[in-house]
């Protein structure tokens, strides 16, 4: 089934989500407050890229917000992303909300509130761990 | 009554100060460091240097038994998240947000936060009520 995402945040995990998502036939819209990132989509990038801010209202409903049927807050700050995908999940009601952050403990706090959230660092820490202590 | 205010740019002191006066007992959270000297030399030593949305900080701040606690930085999504954790891991009864984009008052509410305050709609009505005066 194809889908419309809406990604906040075009650094390197923004981008290439965005790449292969688009590359898979969805619609991606990707925002960004800096036009420079938007260089990491190549060329001909069949999305679209939207300069602004990721947790302002106006610019996620131009972003297609409201018909979205999932979002991704991927920038490089923890409560940019939390307060961006809060906005996505309870104010537009966003079936499939995913969360950026890289601090466990706001992680564990924003799973037990029921956001979707990733912690690349204690996910990180455990694939690392995992191979040390493998036999 | 025991409030902890988060951000010690203009907004933050001058609140600190007036609470102060007040006889409150008040703690003021500042994570500059060179700024927080300065805030001490000019208010006591109710200046902690720390960041308003790291949890080991937060620990040390005795919130638990803040009656209330402002947030009143720069950055709505540090304000938001600070007071969301206030509110989830410290159970604090009051919260208030200073909100520096009018459009987020409606958002903090749905997000939780009691009180969501912005500068820039109270500037505008006792602009609007002072012209409606001269007419």
């Amino acid at each position: 089934m194809l889908v419309k995402v809406v990604i906040v945040g075009c650094g390197r995990v923004g981008a290439r989500l965005a790449l292969q998502l688009t590359h898979e036939g969805h619609d991606v819209t990707v925002i960004d407050q800096s036009a420079t990132a938007f260089a990491r989509l190549g060329d001909n990038f069949p999305g679209t890229a939207l300069l602004g801010n990721g947790i302002d209202e106006d610019m996620l409903k131009r972003a297609g917000i409201e018909e979205a049927d999932a979002f991704c807050a991927l920038t490089n700050g923890d409560n940019r992303n939390i307060m961006s995908a809060q906005m996505a999940q309870h104010v537009f009601n966003v079936p499939k909300v995913v969360c950026r952050i890289y601090d466990p403990i706001r992680y564990e706090v924003y799973k037990s509130l029921g956001l979707g959230v990733i912690c690349p660092t204690v996910s990180g820490t455990e694939t690392v761990h995992e191979i040390l202590v493998k036999d | 009554m025991y409030a902890i205010v988060i951000g010690g740019g203009k907004v933050g002191y001058y609140l600190a100060r007036d609470l102060l006066e007040r006889g409150e007992e008040v703690l003021l959270l500042e994570k500059d460091s060179a700024r927080a000297e300065w805030l001490s030399s000019q208010l006591g030593s109710v200046v902690l240097t720390g960041d308003g949305d790291e949890m080991s900080f937060l620990s040390t701040t005795g919130m638990e038994r803040a009656d209330v606690v402002l947030a009143v930085t720069g950055d709505d999504e540090d304000n938001l998240v600070a007071l969301q954790l206030a509110k989830k891991r410290f159970n604090v009864k009051r919260t208030i947000a200073r909100v520096n984009n009018p459009a987020n008052v409606r958002i903090f509410k749905i997000l939780g936060v009691d009180e969501a305050i912005s500068a820039t709609e109270l500037l505008l009505s006792a602009m609007e009520e002072e012209i409606a005066e001269e007419s």
